[in-house]
C-alpha cells in the first residue's frame, strides 16, 4: 500500500513538472504568501509545515489557518502538494514509510504530531473522503456503521440504527437506499457510492472533514449532489477540500488557497482569489494559461 | 508503391507468423492432453481390477466337535477354536482325491490366509450357525485371483506359469460349479495393509494422510497467515525484514528430502517424538507449506486494494482492525487457495517422511495423530515396490485413490476463490 500511494502523490514531484511553463520561464521568487493565511477562529493552524518523501521534498514552509466551520478549498496543478498538504492533516502520512512532516499543526490548539497525540483518536476527530469512492464490500448499512462500532459509539443496536439513518439522511442518501440498507455498498452508482462515504464519515462525528477531490471521478450530476451536500454539511463541519475545478471551488469554499510547486501562493476569500488575484501565478492558474 | 501496399505486403508476413504461432500452441497442448489421458488411461485400466474382489463359496460344516466349543464357550475360546481346519475340510471335501502332503498344501492355498478369521468373525457375528452347516463366501488367494480376472495366462505352458496345472484344474472344476465369484472389493477401503495382496487395504494410508494434514494445517496455517500479515503490514522496511523475506522465498525451493533429514534429527533423535507417527510428519510436512502458503498469502494481501485500507484508516481504525476487519476477509480468497495447493502439495510428498519412518509396513489402522502409519503416496511406493502380482493393481488404484483427493483439494480451492471473490 504505502509504495502505491507514495508514488501516486510524489511522483509529479518527483518528475518535477508543473505543466507547460516552468518555475524557470515563469521567473519568479516565491516569497511570502499572499494574501490572508491566517483567521481568527482557527480550527486548524499549520505552522511553518515541510512534508519530504525520503529527500524531496515536497511542501515548503506553509503556514495557513483553517477557520471554523469554513470551506476552504485548496487548488493548484498537479503535483503541487495539496493533497499531501491535506494528508498531513490527519496524519494519513504516517502510512508511508518515507515521508517526514516538519513544522507544527495544531488542532483545536494540540499539537497532532505531538508523540502523546494518538493518531487514531486524530482520525476520529479529522475525518476524510477519498478522491475514488472506495466503501467497504459490505452492506451499506455496515458500511455507515462500521465507524461507530470500532469508537464503541452507541450503546445499543437502536442508537446505532438512529445513527445511521440520521448519517445517511444527512449525506442526502437515505430515501435513495432505505429499502436495501443490507445490499452491499459496492452496488451503489458512484456518485451514491461517494455519498455513501460521506455518510460514513459523518457517523463518526468528526469536527473536520478532508475531501481529496470528491467530485473528480463523477458525473456532472453527481457532482452537482456533492456540492450541495458540501453546502449543507459546513453547518456542522469544518471542511477542507481538494479540487482540481475551479468552478467548484468557486461554488462551495468561502476561502480558497493556491498551491503551487509545494509551496502555498495566495490565500483569501474566494471571491477575491477568482476574480482580483494578486499573485501573477495564481493569475496564470486561474485563467488556465498552466495546470 | 504507396502505403496502403507497403502495409499489405507486410500484413501477409505478420498473418503468416501468427499462424505459426497460434499452431504450435495448439500442438503443444494437443500433445500435453494427449500424454495426459494416457497416463490415466494406463492408471484406470490397471487399477479396476483392484476394485473387484474373487470369493470361493464353501460349505463348511460349523459342527460342536470338530471345533472343541458350544454356544456357551466364552468368547476367548471361539476367538481361539481351530477354524482353519473347518476350511480345509471344506476344501478336501470337493476334491477328496488329493491325498499327497504336498499337494493338500497346494490346495489348502486356494482360499487367502485371511479366510480362517473371515470364519471366525462370521461365527463370532452369528453363534447360532454353530452345529450347522452353511454356505460361506470365503477370500480367495491372489493367485486364484489372478487367473480368473486374467492376469494369470491359462494357454501359457506350465513351467512359465505361477500356477500349476493341478491347481489350475482345482479352479478350474470350482468356475464350473459356479462356487468362484466376484463382488465389490469392499475390503480395499476398509483395512489396512496386508502381505497378502489380497487382503491389502488403503484405510490406513487414507487415515494416516488425514492426520498428517491435519497437523499439517493446523501448524502452517496460522503461522503462515501471520507471518505474511506481518511482513505485508507492519513489519519495518529494513535489511533484516529483507534478509527474511529472501530465505523465505529460498525455502519454497529447499528439496524436500533435508526437511525430512531435519525432522529426523530434530523431532525424532533431539525431542524423542515417535517414530513413523503423524505428528512428526505433519510437522515436517508444514515445514515444508510453510513458505507456499506465506507466498501465497502476501501476495494475496498485496492485492488488496489500498483505498480499502485508507478507508479504514481515515474513519479512525486502528492498523489491527484495519487488517483483521477489511484486508484479511478480501484477501482471505487468495490465502485459502495458496493453504489448499499447498496442502495438496504436502498430500503428494513421499521424500521426508521416509526420512521419519513413515515407510514402515503398518497393518494397524491409526487411530490419532501419535499411533505409527504411512500416508498415501508412500503406500503406493510400498506397494509398486512389493513382487506379488496382486500389487500391482493395488498399486493402480491407490494412485487413482491420491489423485481423487488431490482433484478434489483443488476443486474445493476453485470453489472457494470463486465463492469469497469480491469485485471492487
Amino acid at each position: 500500500m504505502n509504495e502505491a500511494v507514495m508514488n501516486e502523490l510524489a511522483e509529479p514531484i518527483m518528475k518535477k513538472s508543473s505543466g507547460p511553463e516552468t518555475e524557470e520561464s515563469l521567473n519568479i521568487e516565491y516569497g511570502e504568501t499572499v494574501g490572508q493565511p491566517f483567521c481568527e477562529q482557527a480550527k486548524i493552524k499549520t505552522k511553518n509545515v515541510n512534508v519530504f518523501y525520503a529527500d524531496n521534498q515536497a511542501i515548503h514552509d506553509i503556514s495557513l489557518d483553517i477557520g471554523s466551520h469554513e470551506v476552504i478549498a485548496l487548488i493548484g496543478p498537479s503535483g503541487c502538494g495539496k493533497s499531501t498538504y491535506l494528508r498531513t492533516l490527519n496524519r494519513m502520512n504516517d502510512t508511508i514509510d518515507i515521508c517526514r512532516v516538519e513544522g507544527q499543526i495544531l488542532l483545536d490548539d494540540e499539537d497532532i504530531y505531538h508523540k502523546k497525540q494518538d493518531p487514531v483518536l486524530l482520525r476520529a476527530r479529522v475525518g476524510m473522503v477519498f478522491q475514488k469512492p472506495n466503501p467497504f464490500p459490505k452492506s451499506i448499512y455496515d458500511n455507515v456503521a462500521y465507524g461507530p462500532r470500532i469508537h464503541g459509539l452507541t450503546r445499543n443496536k437502536a442508537e446505532l440504527d438512529d445513527l445511521v439513518e440520521a448519517s445517511l439522511t444527512k449525506a442526502g442518501l437515505f430515501d435513495e437506499v432505505k429499502d436495501r440498507l443490507h445490499a452491499p455498498g459496492t452496488g451503489l452508482s458512484g456518485g451514491q457510492q461517494q455519498r455513501l462515504c460521506i455518510a460514513r464519515t459523518i457517523a463518526v462525528q468528526p469536527e473536520v472533514i478532508l475531501m481529496d477531490e470528491p467530485a473528480s471521478a463523477l458525473d456532472p450530476i453527481a457532482t452537482a449532489k456533492i456540492e450541495e451536500l458540501i453546502n449543507e454539511l459546513k453547518e456542522n463541519f469544518t471542511i477542507v477540500i481538494v479540487t482540481h475545478s475551479m468552478q467548484q471551488a468557486a461554488r462551495v469554499s468561502q476561502r480558497t488557497a493556491y498551491f503551487h510547486m509545494g509551496r502555498l501562493i495566495e490565500v483569501g476569500d474566494t471571491d477575491q482569489i477568482f476574480t482580483n488575484p494578486a499573485h501573477e501565478l495564481t493569475e496564470k492558474y486561474i485563467t488556465g494559461r498552466f495546470g | 508503391m504507396n502505403n496502403t501496399d507497403l502495409v499489405k505486403k507486410s500484413l501477409q508476413k505478420r498473418y503468416l507468423k501468427e499462424r505459426i504461432f497460434k499452431t504450435m500452441g495448439f500442438v503443444s497442448i494437443a500433445t500435453a492432453i494427449l500424454f495426459l489421458l494416457i497416463l490415466l488411461t494406463d492408471i484406470i485400466g490397471k487399477a479396476l481390477p483392484a476394485f473387484s474382489q474373487t470369493n470361493i463359496e464353501l460349505q463348511v460344516e460349523l459342527s460342536e466337535e470338530q471345533l472343541g466349543i458350544n454356544a456357551n464357550s466364552s468368547e476367548d475360546d471361539i476367538r481361539n477354536a481351530d477354524y482353519r481346519k473347518v476350511i480345509r475340510e471344506a476344501l478336501l471335501g470337493l476334491f477328496p482325491d488329493v491325498t499327497k502332503r504336498k499337494e493338500k498344501r497346494e490346495l489348502y492355498s486356494l482360499t487367502s490366509m485371511g479366510a480362517e478369521f473371515q470364519l471366525r468373525d462370521t461365527v463370532i457375528e452369528n453363534p447360532e450357525f454353530l452345529g450347522t452347516t452353511q454356505t460361506i463366501n470365503f477370500l480367495a488367494d491372489d493367485d486364484v485371483a489372478g487367473v480368473v480376472k486374467g492376469n494369470i495366462d491359462r494357454n501359457l505352458p506350465e513351467s512359465d506359469r505361477r500356477v500349476k496345472n493341478q491347481k489350475l484344474g482345482w479352479i478350474e472344476t470350482l468356475e464350473a460349479n459356479g462356487q468362484i465369484n466376484t463382488t465389490f472389493n469392499w475390503q480395499f477401503f476398509s483395512s489396512g495393509d496386508s502381505r497378502e495382496p489380497e487382503m491389502a487395504g488403503i484405510k490406513g494410508a487414507i487415515l494416516g494422510s488425514f492426520f498428517t494434514l491435519l497437523v499439517t494445517l493446523a501448524l502452517s496455517f496460522p503461522i503462515a497467515v501471520a507471518a505474511a500479515i506481518y511482513l505485508e503490514e507492519f513489519a519495518p522496511k529494513n535489511r533484516f525484514i529483507d534478509f527474511i523475506e529472501i530465505n523465505i522465498n529460498n525455502l519454497a525451493a529447499v528439496p524436500s528430502i533435508v526437511f525430512g533429514l531435519l525432522g529426523l534429527a530434530v523431532f525424532i533423535n533431539f525431542f524423542s517424538m515417535p517414530r513413523s507417527a503423524p505428528v512428526v510428519g505433519g510437522i515436517v510436512l508444514s515445514l515444508m507449506t510453510l513458505p507456499t502458503i506465506i507466498i501465497a498469502s502476501r501476495s494475496a494481501i498485496k492485492a488488496v486494494p489500498p483505498s480499502l485500507r485508507e478507508a479504514a484508516l481515515g474513519l479512525g481504525a486502528s492498523k489491527m482492525q484495519t487488517v483483521f476487519h477489511h484486508v484479511l476477509p478480501a484477501a482471505l480468497p487468495g490465502i485459502l487457495t495458496g493453504t489448499i495447493i499447498g496442502m495438496a502439495q504436502a498430500l503428494g510428498e513421499t521424500a521426508p517422511l521416509l526420512m521419519i519412518g513413515m515407510v514402515a509396513f503398518i497393518v494397524d489402522i491409526p487411530q490419532s495423530v501419535v499411533d505409527p502409519s504411512t500416508v498415501l503416496p508412500i503406500q503406493v511406493f510400498l506397494w509398486a515396490d512389493s513382487p506379488e502380482r496382486g500389487f500391482l493393481e493395488k498399486t493402480s488404484a491407490a494412485i487413482m485413490v491420491l489423485l481423487f483427493f488431490l482433484i478434489a483439494m483443488n476443486a474445493i480451492a476453485i470453489y472457494l476463490r470463486k465463492k469469497f471473490e469480491k469485485k471492487w
